[in-house]
């Protein structure tokens, strides 16, 4: 893993979304990032309603760690895509920056993603017709700054160890390298919160502790907070708290999950 | 590479479309291939059936400014089949058409014509028309002022019997006359509109027919023609309907001009309705590109989740889909065209004997093929693009 941090500053001049909100740069190091207040979710299937989530209180602030971890069919997804603006609360308050994510329409919650949330999933979703520097370009591609953004990726592919498989495509690259191509493309937009489903789920063991090794960074260099959907000991080992969900609702685990619902 | 790639870069959806047109190489052809049949349907008939009206038209050339007239045969109270147009009647049109050219043309249906090796041509008419020359044009030999001992063949009977200026034909009559010709012409090919269905038929010297025995001065039509810097046809028509159709209706005038905007209406109607059988072909191209890109939102729908949860808005992704339907069809339209002109230039070879004679009308069909397949490609993509828009990035991730 390269450690290139005169790099990823050199990039930071280059970063134009972070212009257009300078109210981030200041919550960034001081205020939560998102918060959620008694938030449930329910699914309608047909004529049963399913409780997901049972009324939840979290919150994440600038460089957070949390895993989320608990048994399938717990709400773990639920709770990521609430928290990634995928979906709106049924009952209770998601606020991003204080503002109530209910109040965005389709259009606000995208570009509100678009600007302050990073996405990893476990199995990468990478574009195969895109090169490794292209699919991280990818989330800026429509903006018209064609120049920075290439600068930029290379800089976060340079980053994540990859600078020297810029034109490989993603079946090219061996499965640590494609999540690391994700990683890189989920930090173009200079998210404030990267969210990640089961991101070593698909890795084996030396290659995930690289992934861990790589988050710890760029929370130590961008203040990035990280919340991980995870089912492997070794990640929630890793982080800061951790929220075990079961049945729709946050259990007390002892000493990591006593202030896991009341992050920050 | 560096120019093309800041040029690219401005239309990064097209990039992006491109790229995931090239994933599915074997679909993205088939659904081209679709519409490259209908490009080339609607362009090829379009553009032949303008080929083929000139052709036809051609006939009508040597014939501006003149008028048909053919006998009304009548029922009389003896039961006998009266009528026809006699050496009289001849006399009668020139005084009443002052000015026009009147030309009695005869029509014998009682002859064999035999070639040289021997052979008799059944379907060949035998005719005879004095000024012959002001009507048709020789593509061999030339056309006689006054001939007697020659004949001028179409160009159908000079193909079918393998005749060729120059060659020996024996005409016989009734059974009793009978006389060899030397071939002095062949017209040029007249198609199935002209007034005399000069292609099948033998011209005879005027004089030669109108002289033999049994003649009973009856005429198979009368040609009138009026030259148009000095008179009217129409007025000439007029004043024979005047003469000869008072009391009873005993001749049928036609102007050929009218014939020739008839024929052309007509044509016009048969070859839009021809394109419009030509467009079934594009209406089942739509389908195809619609499956097409069915199919591709479908197997991407994670891709397009994940488009859409890293900030790609709705309307990205309708555009995105927009963009690769509208490649498929403009590249089935740049394929279709180039064939669609490729027939165009054998089928005018083939029926006005030159492979650039194309119409303005004929390239308008081709263009509006071409318009038609892009147009259609892009509305088939319309309702994948719009569910895949609204495919929420959640349902889409699962
Ligand atoms: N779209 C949906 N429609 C209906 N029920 C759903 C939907 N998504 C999730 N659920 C239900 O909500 C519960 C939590 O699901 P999920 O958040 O996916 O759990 P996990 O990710 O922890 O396995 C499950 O009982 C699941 O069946
Ligand atoms: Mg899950």
């Amino acid at each position: 893993m390269t450690r290139d941090t005169s790099d990823s500053e050199g990039a930071e001049p280059t970063e134009t979304d972070r212009e257009d909100q300078p109210s981030d740069a200041a919550s960034a190091t001081t205020g939560v990032i998102l918060r959620g207040e008694d938030v449930t979710k329910e699914y309608q299937t047909g004529t049963q309603t399913v409780r997901a989530l049972k009324g939840i209180d979290f919150g994440i602030a600038p460089s957070d760690f949390v895993a989320i971890v608990g048994p399938s069919g717990s709400g773990k997804s639920t709770l990521l895509n609430l928290l990634g603006l995928l979906d709106v609360p049924t009952d209770g308050a998601v606020s991003l920056r204080g503002q109530d994510v209910s109040t965005f329409s389709d259009a606000d919650r995208t570009r509100n993603r678009k600007r302050a949330i990073g996405f990893v999933f476990q199995s990468f979703y990478l574009i195969p017709t895109l090169t490794a520097l292209e699919n991280v370009e990818m989330p800026r591609m429509l903006d018209k700054t064609p120049v920075k953004t290439r600068e930029r990726a290379k800089t976060l592919l340079q980053r994540v160890g990859l600078g020297d498989r810029l034109d490989h495509y993603p079946d090219e690259l061996s499965g640590g390298q494609k999540q690391r191509v994700a990683i890189a493309r989920s930090l173009i937009n200079d998210p404030a919160l990267l969210l990640a489903d089961e991101p070593t789920g698909n890795l084996d063991r030396d290659t995930g502790d690289e992934i861990l090794a790589l988050f710890d960074e760029l929370r130590a260099e961008e203040d990035v907070a990280i919340v991980t959907v995870t089912h492997d000991a070794y990640v929630a080992e890793e982080a800061d708290r951790v929220v075990n969900l079961v049945d729709g609702v946050i259990e007390d685990t002892g000493e990591t999950a006593a202030d896991g619902g009341h992050g920050a | 590479m560096s120019w093309l790639r800041r040029v690219t870069a401005r239309f990064p959806t097209v990039v992006l479309a491109r790229r995931n047109l090239s994933r599915a190489t074997a679909r993205t052809t088939l659904a081209v291939v679709a519409i490259v049949i209908g490009v080339v349907a609607i362009g090829t008939i379009g553009a032949g059936g303008e080929a083929f009206k000139q052709d036809q038209m051609e006939a009508y050339e040597g014939f501006g400014g003149t008028a048909t007239v053919s006998p009304v045969y009548h029922m009389n109270d003896d039961g006998d089949i009266v009528g026809g147009i006699s050496d009289q009647d001849v006399s009668r049109m020139r005084q009443v058409t002052s000015g026009a050219t009147v030309h009695p043309v005869i029509q014998r249906w009682d002859t064999v014509v035999r070639t040289s090796s021997g052979e008799t041509s059944p379907s060949a008419q035998v005719k005879g028309l004095a000024s012959l020359g002001t009507f048709y044009e020789a593509q061999s030999g030339s056309i006689p002022d006054s001939w007697r001992q020659q004949v001028v063949v179409g160009s159908r009977f000079a193909d079918n019997n393998d005749v060729e200026t120059g060659d020996q034909l024996t005409v016989t009559i009734n059974g009793s006359f009978e006389r060899t010709f030397r071939v002095a012409a062949v017209l040029e090919p007249q198609g199935f509109a002209d007034q005399l269905q000069a292609d099948r038929s033998v011209f005879l010297p005027f004089d030669r027919l109108s002289q033999l025995e049994d003649s009973d001065s009856e005429y198979g039509s009368v040609i009138v023609r009026v030259d148009p810097q000095t008179g009217s046809i129409s007025e000439a028509a007029e004043s024979l309907e005047t003469e000869f159709n008072t009391r009873r209706r005993t001749i049928s005038v036609s102007e050929v001009q009218e014939q020739r905007e008839r024929f052309s209406q007509t044509f016009e109607l048969i070859n839009q309705f021809l394109i419009g059988v030509g467009s079934i072909s594009l209406l089942v191209a739509a389908v195809t590109i619609a499956n097409t890109m069915l199919m591709t939102a479908i197997e991407r729908e994670r891709e397009i989740g994940v488009m859409r949860a890293v900030g790609y808005p709705k309307r990205a992704v309708v555009s995105l889909l927009l963009a690769e339907a509208t490649i498929l069809g403009l590249v089935g339209a740049a394929t279709g065209v180039p064939l669609a002109l490729g027939i165009g230039m054998v089928l005018n070879q083939f029926l006005v004997g030159d492979p650039l004679a194309f119409t303005a009308a004929g390239l308008r069909y081709v263009g509006l093929g071409a318009l038609f397949g892009v147009l259609t490609s892009l509305f088939a993509g319309v309702y994948p693009a719009w569910k895949s828009a609204n495919k929420r990035p959640v349902e889409a991730l699962e």
